[in-house]
């Protein structure tokens, strides 16, 4: 029925007095790569985690490829085909750069506990390391593949979440400030890494970013909100010139 | 932990830790034969294999879920209690549940059968409670699984079901460790296996947990221990696999109940008291949390000590005529509660840390394989 | 119709009055659970602990001849130093661990003190010393019980009272509220959070010495594990009433103190009142009732009666 790969619909988001998300529509085409942008506390994150379930709407519906998803639970919500990574990164402290990944694909996992701890599902358990393995090949991560995740350089732990979230097999993917942290020479290489994954993976990619000039190159369109409320919609360049989004972000120093 | 991709053979680490622990049965196989079944050695490694059971089961909660049960004495009780009813031989039931007209129960099972039952009630028990309790954050859980064991202690002592569990009187004359030795017709042992089999039936359990901890099932749960939010959002169903792990650790500290049953050869509610929890969770906590190599390390560690080693703390010494002070009763306890005091201030890794024993000797091997990627 | 009601209310009431009493005893205990909780967000398991041990205090320092406006301020004082003792050496260090790893060196401190008191005593019950007034009998309706009793839940309505007034009105109960509310923005206000904590387990202690001296002279015996149950149940309590809430910790107390009570005389009650015909032995369940409570408290309404909500930042 619907085109779009995510659709959110009249989203409210409030949290006892306070309206965090106010309203907001938008949506996202099947291969775009669309930018959530907006001052700090905007509630660009609440949209997010409205998204994936973390947060429950208020009001409003959200679907993904035609398939109503408000109200469905996380891990829910990640089978049907949305991943994501985190603001303040969440990788498994625990685990090696390998595991990390491993675990994201259980899943897909079709043993259940006694065939997996009775090791009846080796075949199944031998596809998803190959699997990881060629995935962490095709993102140069191999090679670090029995470092702790959390002994990582900054850059490369925010590099690994994405990994993780790709090993989940997304169709959609959200991208909580990717670029926080990272020096220009490192956000130059993300913005080509992001559009390389959007393509080899046919990939929609839903991006929450304060780099503007990242956003700018990279997005196709963009939604600025501030006080939870949508403030202009369009593509880079008419939200460059764009006087309420000027005015949002004090003159506009950032752009 | 273990090499990537292909994963056909063992290492040659879990070889080598194989081998250890073959080593040991054998020895303790040997030992049993020749040494006199009164020893200490033997108490030790009977609880000390029950123990470690159940510290295992708590790790797989406390290390690899993040879930802080206390419930231990509980499901444990609730093993002791579904063994010995369901093996207490007909013959003595009159006599065991004197007041109660020899009980309800009948008939008996296999003694492996009524072991897996004890777990698998345990196991039951901890769906149930898990389905409100689970929902809980790590404190409360704590003290709601804490609470559990308690009422367990009562609803078990309680009169009306007598005729079950006979009351608060103690269950006895169950098939115990020394039912393994193998007799001749005149009743004199020929093989002693009281001691190696417990140790082999916990070994099993235990080495059911290892698998469970290193299949993508375990995976999922130290996800949910790394990061409730991040495992979530990769897919993991939160309560579902909280609630497996659960279930699997109360399958299995029940199993462990129903061995310290055969260790203890009587059965009496009022004995599994918090206390019997804290122990447990001593364990765990100065094995490593997080290393099921630690827990049964530092469960046999723990009962020498308080069995056998430091017993003499307990009693007078006298060097020459100098008479040793504060040596008495209960010393040996608070030597005890010391040294875990120092432990959990000042070396909260335990012994292992989150190492196994394969990783004891992988440590030099890792270091040479860095060097030979620098040259 | 008078004639039905009277004795069933005659024999109500003795086990009502008892349950009051108890109530206010874990009332004092509670307090020091909540408070602690409310700033450190840590389950204090050894605060019953300290309970039992300011019982061991009073059976030892009156034995030593002490006479008891003497030795009742030492054993508050002592036990308040010890709780000022125990946060600094195991709580302490720990300020930057995990929480699992506070919550076992509580674990740890409490199976410390019990084997401590173990080996002191050898495990016997000691006998605790008789109050004179507060031991004595009084006769109240159908009720015969001790002054204790019925001075219970006056004093302990008495020091909560006190404890209020302390921390609405003074400098520290300010601060005790800031640090209670967010630890690190009252860090960086310069509020001294150390000297915080140590007033509230001080406090804490000290309350729960006032309960051992009311709840001792009731039960008159001593064990190391005395503190074991009367500790769990005030935590109840204050998990009832609303971690975090003074006066929701007393409530919770008091409301856990009486159906406690109530359900150890359930059979004789029933029975007087004609719905039973023999007992069922439901008084087994008094202690047992108090964690089945705790439990469908936390699944209904974690946060108490009176507990303020918090959510998790994502």
């Amino acid at each position: 029925m619907s085109e779009h790969v995510l659709k959110i619909e009249h989203l409210t988001m409030q949290f006892g007095g306070v309206v965090a998300v106010d309203d907001f529509s938008m949506f996202i085409n099947k291969g775009e790569i669309v930018a959530l942008i907006g001052p700090n506390g905007a509630g660009k994150t609440t949209a997010f985690n409205a998204v994936t379930g973390v947060y429950t709407p208020t009001s409003g519906s959200i679907s993904l490829l035609g398939e109503k998803i408000t109200g469905k639970r996380p891990d829910q919500i990640t089978k049907l085909g949305i991943a994501r990574t985190f603001q303040n990164i969440r990788l498994f402290s625990s685990m090696t750069v390998f595991e990390n990944v491993l675990t994201a694909h259980h899943l897909r996992k079709t043993s259940n506990i006694f065939t997996a701890t009775l090791r009846l599902n080796a075949a199944e358990e031998r596809r998803m390391r190959e699997d990881t393995a060629a995935l962490l090949r095709q993102v140069d991560l191999y090679d670090l593949r029995d470092e702790m995740a959390t002994s990582l350089p900054y850059g490369k732990q925010r590099l690994l979440e994405i990994v993780r979230a790709l090993a989940t097999r997304p169709k959609l993917l959200l991208l909580d400030e990717p670029a926080a942290g990272m020096n220009p020479q490192e956000t130059d290489e993300l913005a080509e890494f992001i559009r390389q994954i959007r393509d080899v993976f046919n990939l929609s990619i839903f991006i929450i970013e304060h780099h503007m000039n990242l956003v700018m190159e990279i997005s196709d369109r963009i939604y600025v909100i501030e006080f939870g409320k949508q403030i202009a919609e369009g593509v880079p360049s008419e939200i460059q010139n764009n006087e309420a989004v000027i005015a949002a972000y004090l003159g506009g120093d950032d752009l | 932990m273990s090499s990537p991709v292909k994963k056909k053979t063992l290492s040659k680490e879990q070889i080598l830790s194989a081998v250890i622990v073959l080593l040991f049965y054998a020895a303790v196989f040997i030992a049993e034969q020749i040494i006199p079944s009164t020893s200490m050695l033997f108490t030790v490694l009977k609880k000390g294999a029950t123990y470690a059971l159940v510290a295992v089961s708590m790790n797989l909660l406390n290390g690899f879920t993040g879930i802080f049960s206390l419930g231990q004495a509980g499901f444990m009780l609730i093993g002791a209690y579904v063994y010995a009813i369901f093996t207490i031989p007909l013959a003595q039931r009159a006599s065991v549940y004197q007041y109660y007209n020899g009980g309800i129960v009948q008939f008996t099972l296999p003694l492996f059968l009524a072991m897996i039952l004890a777990g698998l009630v345990a196991a039951f028990f901890a769906f149930l409670i898990g389905l409100p309790v689970l929902r809980l954050k790590s404190d409360y859980l704590a003290v709601a699984t804490l609470g559990f064991a308690e009422i367990m202690r009562a609803v078990f002592q309680w009169d009306k079901i007598g005729p079950l569990t006979n009351g608060s009187n103690m269950l006895r004359l169950f098939p115990t460790f020394n039912d393994f030795n193998i007799r001749n017709a005149s009743g004199e042992v020929t093989i002693y296996l009281s001691t190696l089999v417990p140790l082999l039936i916990s070994g099993f359990c235990i080495a059911l947990i290892v698998l469970l901890i290193n299949s993508t099932f375990g995976r999922a749960l130290r996800a949910i221990k790394d990061d409730e939010i991040a495992a979530e959002a990769m897919g993991i169903h939160l309560s579902s696999h909280k609630q497996l792990a659960f279930c699997i650790s109360s399958f299995f500290t029940g199993v462990g109940g129903a061995m310290l049953a055969m260790y203890q050869t009587t059965v009496q509610a009022k004995s599994f008291t918090t206390a019997m929890t804290y122990e447990i969770l001593l364990i765990v906590v100065i094995g490593g949390i997080g290393s099921v190599t630690g827990s049964c390390i530092s469960s046999f560690l723990f009962v020498a000590c308080s069995e056998w080693w430091l017993r003499f703390l307990d009693q007078k010494q006298m060097i020459g005529n100098f008479e040793v002070p504060l040596l008495r009763n209960g010393f040996r306890l608070v030597v005890f509660s010391v040294i875990i005091m120092i432990v959990v201030l000042f070396f909260r890794q335990g012994i292992m840390g989150t190492r196994e024993l394969p990783d004891l000797f992988r440590k030099r091997q890792r270091d040479k394989k860095k060097g030979g990627l620098k040259a | 119709m008078k004639g039905c009601v009277y004795p069933v209310w005659n024999t109500i009431f003795p086990y009502l009055l008892s349950g009051i009493s108890v109530g206010g005893q874990y009332a004092l205990i509670a307090i020091g659970y909540t408070m602690v909780y409310g700033i450190l967000r840590l389950i204090n398991f050894a605060h019953g602990d300290v309970f039992m041990v300011a019982g061991i205090l009073m059976v030892y320092i009156s034995a030593s001849g002490l006479p008891l406006f003497l030795s009742i301020p030492l054993v508050l004082l002592v036990t308040s130093l010890i709780g000022y003792l125990i946060e600094r050496i195991a709580y302490k260090p720990l300020r930057q661990a995990p929480r699992m790893s506070v919550m076992i060196s509580a674990i740890g401190v409490s199976y410390t003190l019990q084997n401590l008191v173990l080996y002191i005593t050898g495990g016997l019950n000691q006998l605790y010393p008789t109050i004179p007034w507060i031991s004595s009998s009084i006769t109240i309706g159908s009720a015969t019980t001790k002054i204790v009793t019925v001075i219970t839940p006056f004093l302990t309505i008495a020091l909560v009272v006190g404890l209020v007034l302390l921390i609405n009105n003074t400098k520290i109960g300010m601060a005790m509220r800031a640090v209670s509310k967010d630890f690190e923005t009252s860090q960086l206000m310069g509020i001294n959070i150390n000297r915080v904590i140590s007033v509230t387990f001080v406090i804490g202690s000290f309350l729960a010495g006032v309960g051992s001296l009311l709840y001792f002279s009731n039960y008159t015996t001593v064990i190391q594990t005395s503190g074991a149950m009367p500790g769990l149940k005030a935590f109840v309590a204050a998990v009832f009433g609303g971690i975090g809430s003074i006066p929701g910790a007393v409530i919770g107390a008091f409301i856990i103190g009486i159906a406690e009570n109530i359900i150890k005389g359930l059979d004789i009650i029933l029975f007087k009142a004609g719905l039973i015909a023999k007992p069922l032995g439901l008084a087994t369940f008094s202690d047992a009732f108090t964690f089945a409570l705790l439990i469908i408290i936390l699944v209904v309404k974690p946060t108490g009666l009176f507990g303020e909500k918090t959510t998790d930042k994502v």
